[in-house]
């Protein structure tokens, strides 16, 4: 391959601050909305924590973002465009399959359930689709991904399968396999829900190092320590709305809504 | 303290009789006068039964291959997002599930009755650029092939499509996330870790069609129970090459099956992965 670097994200002008744009997002499953419009903007190199009672629709809205989930009404844009779309003059053109999985090496995405893929090993679930999707030549791959292992920690767990990881390991494995595509946001569902107490804490220090590196994240969780440590913006989700919104003090200490004085009286 | 075990007395009966019926049905066997064993091991290696053995295991293999491929290709399209892929797919499922294979094998030998030549042209025309007799492309083996691997194609689609649906969404997820095509994802992320669900249906398959092969014998392919057919029809001893045939039909399934046991052994130690360095390349 001549060109190693095609995923590089076009370059951005600077007066284009927010990375991450949601505009009036509606989702329904059947007959059940799901998201009754969201408005949401993301700065560059910020970290948003998106917290909220259960089935209120945090899952199904970062869904959206990367369209896992179509969705029913409104658009999200990552990087100015808007995700499943082309614009053509005044029209928008559906994306095809490929040129959809193609928007989507901007945003990576860390799974509550890690979501490894079983058959490969740390290293290759890392160097996969550099190689498949970017045409990243393979050794430069795996070069990339032993540094990416590095920094989470795992360099000697390369050639471990996922079945002999720990949920801790198994999910730093993950959030490199996500940066390995040199995403613009990153976007965290639930990292350490899965994970036994003793194991949360490498993770969230992995993602804490992420922020403080400038990548911009999206994070949905309930650990409130670190929303209010790492994150720049703290959102409040509740059945399909935001509730709140603000610097994580401000909305930890002082909440405007009674549905959120209530979810943070039972989360703390 | 003497410790006294129950007795199964039922049990002991039942055996005793069971293997005494056995007994009796092996002497009567053995001890009679209208078999003969000699004949038995005298054509054993015949070189025309020794051809049946290879041309049974060639047609068993090509037809089983014939049979994956489009039994991948049809679970493929029955998973599609695309309705007509999968009518067409549901289709070809219930017609070559539906009719026996005996009478599919009986269709594609005699083809040539209602499409004499085989071509390339434009259709809907007259205008042909190519064609040759039909029958000079459906031999009896081919007609066999085609019969036998459409059949199982049939079967292997749904052992394939179970496979697909075995692995966890979350894997889809996640090579979607990362930008992988749907192509790609089924390809490197899907079909992989189906590997270790079909691979015993898929023996299975195997060893069946092991045995349906020698359903081509009707339309004259000379395979294992075509050639002992073809002796016995010249000497007329009838049981004894139908034993021959079986005897080998059973060595070759024997072996195949304990091939099975190695090839399964092999992908479940990959799935726990224990001390795998390097366990399972799918
Ligand atoms: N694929 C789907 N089909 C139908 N309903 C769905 C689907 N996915 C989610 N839902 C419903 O949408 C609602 C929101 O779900 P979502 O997973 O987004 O909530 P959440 O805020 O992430 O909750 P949790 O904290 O439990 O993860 C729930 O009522 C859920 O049952
Ligand atoms: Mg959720």
């Amino acid at each position: 391959m001549t060109d190693p670097t095609p995923a590089a994200p076009p370059p951005v002008e600077p007066e284009r601050p927010f990375v991450v744009e949601a505009r009036a997002v509606v989702k329904r499953f059947g007959s059940l909305e799901v998201l009754k419009g969201i408005d949401l903007s993301v700065q560059r190199g910020q970290t948003m924590v998106i917290v909220g009672p259960s089935g209120s629709g945090k899952s199904t809205f970062l869904r959206c973002i990367n369209r896992l989930e179509t969705l029913n009404g409104g658009y999200i844009s990552v990087e100015g465009e808007i995700m499943g779309y082309r614009r053509q003059g005044d029209r928008l053109y559906e994306l095809t399959d490929a040129e959809l999985a193609r928007q989507r090496t901007r945003t990576g995405m860390v799974f509550q359930q890690f979501n490894l893929f079983g058959h490969l090993t740390a290293l290759q679930n890392i160097t996969e689709a550099p190689v498949r999707v970017l045409g990243l030549d393979r050794e430069e791959a795996r070069a990339r991904a032993r540094a990416l292992l590095a920094t989470v920690g795992l360099e000697h767990k390369a050639d471990s399968y996922p079945a002999q990881l720990s949920g801790g390991q198994q999910q730093r494995v993950a959030i490199a396999r996500a940066l390995a595509m040199q995403p613009s946001v990153m976007l965290f569902d639930e990292p350490t829900s899965a994970l036994d107490p003793e194991l949360v804490g490498e993770v969230l220090g992995a993602m804490r190092s992420l922020a403080q590196s400038g990548m911009t994240m999206i994070v949905v969780t309930h650990e409130m320590s670190f929303a209010r440590d790492v994150g720049n913006t703290l959102v409040v989700m509740d059945d399909g709305r935001i509730i709140e919104q603000g610097t994580p003090a401000e909305v930890l200490d002082h909440p405007t809504t009674e549905r959120a004085r209530e979810f943070f009286s039972r989360v703390h | 303290m003497v410790v006294v075990p129950v007795r199964h007395y039922g049990r002991a009966v039942a055996g005793a009789a069971v293997l005494l019926v056995l007994l009796g049905l092996v002497l009567s066997v053995a001890r009679n006068e209208n078999l003969d064993f000699a004949v038995v091991a005298e054509n054993m290696f015949e070189p025309v039964v020794l051809g049946g053995v290879g041309l049974t295991l060639l047609l068993t293999f090509i037809s089983m291959a014939v049979g994956i491929l489009i039994g991948v290709i049809a679970a493929i399209a029955r998973l599609s997002p695309n309705p007509v892929l999968r009518s067409v797919s549901a289709g070809y499922v219930w017609f070559f599930r539906g009719t026996p294979v005996l009478v599919q094998l009986i269709f594609w030998f005699n083809i040539g009755i209602i499409f004499p030549r085989l071509g390339i042209g434009i259709p809907f025309t007259d205008v042909t650029f190519w064609s040759v007799p039909i029958n000079d492309v459906i031999t009896p083996l081919n007609a066999a092939i085609l019969g036998l691997g459409l059949n199982s194609g049939a079967y292997i689609a749904e052992i394939i499509r179970a496979g697909i649906l075995s692995v966890s969404k979350g894997q889809v997820d996640a090579a979607y996330a990362l930008g992988m095509s749907r192509r790609l994802t089924m390809r490197r992320i899907v079909l992989p870790q189906s590997v270790p669900i079909v691979i015993p249906p898929l023996s299975n398959e195997f060893i069946g069609m092991l045995k349906y092969s020698a359903l081509a014998s009707v339309i004259a392919v000379q395979e294992l129970l075509g050639s002992v057919e073809n002796i016995y029809s010249r000497n007329l001893r009838v049981l004894e090459l139908l034993i021959v045939a079986s005897i080998w039909y059973l060595i070759i399934t024997t072996f195949f099956t304990f091939a099975q046991r190695l090839l399964e052994r092999r992908f479940s130690r990959g799935r726990a992965m224990v001390g795998a360095a390097g366990g399972v390349r799918a």
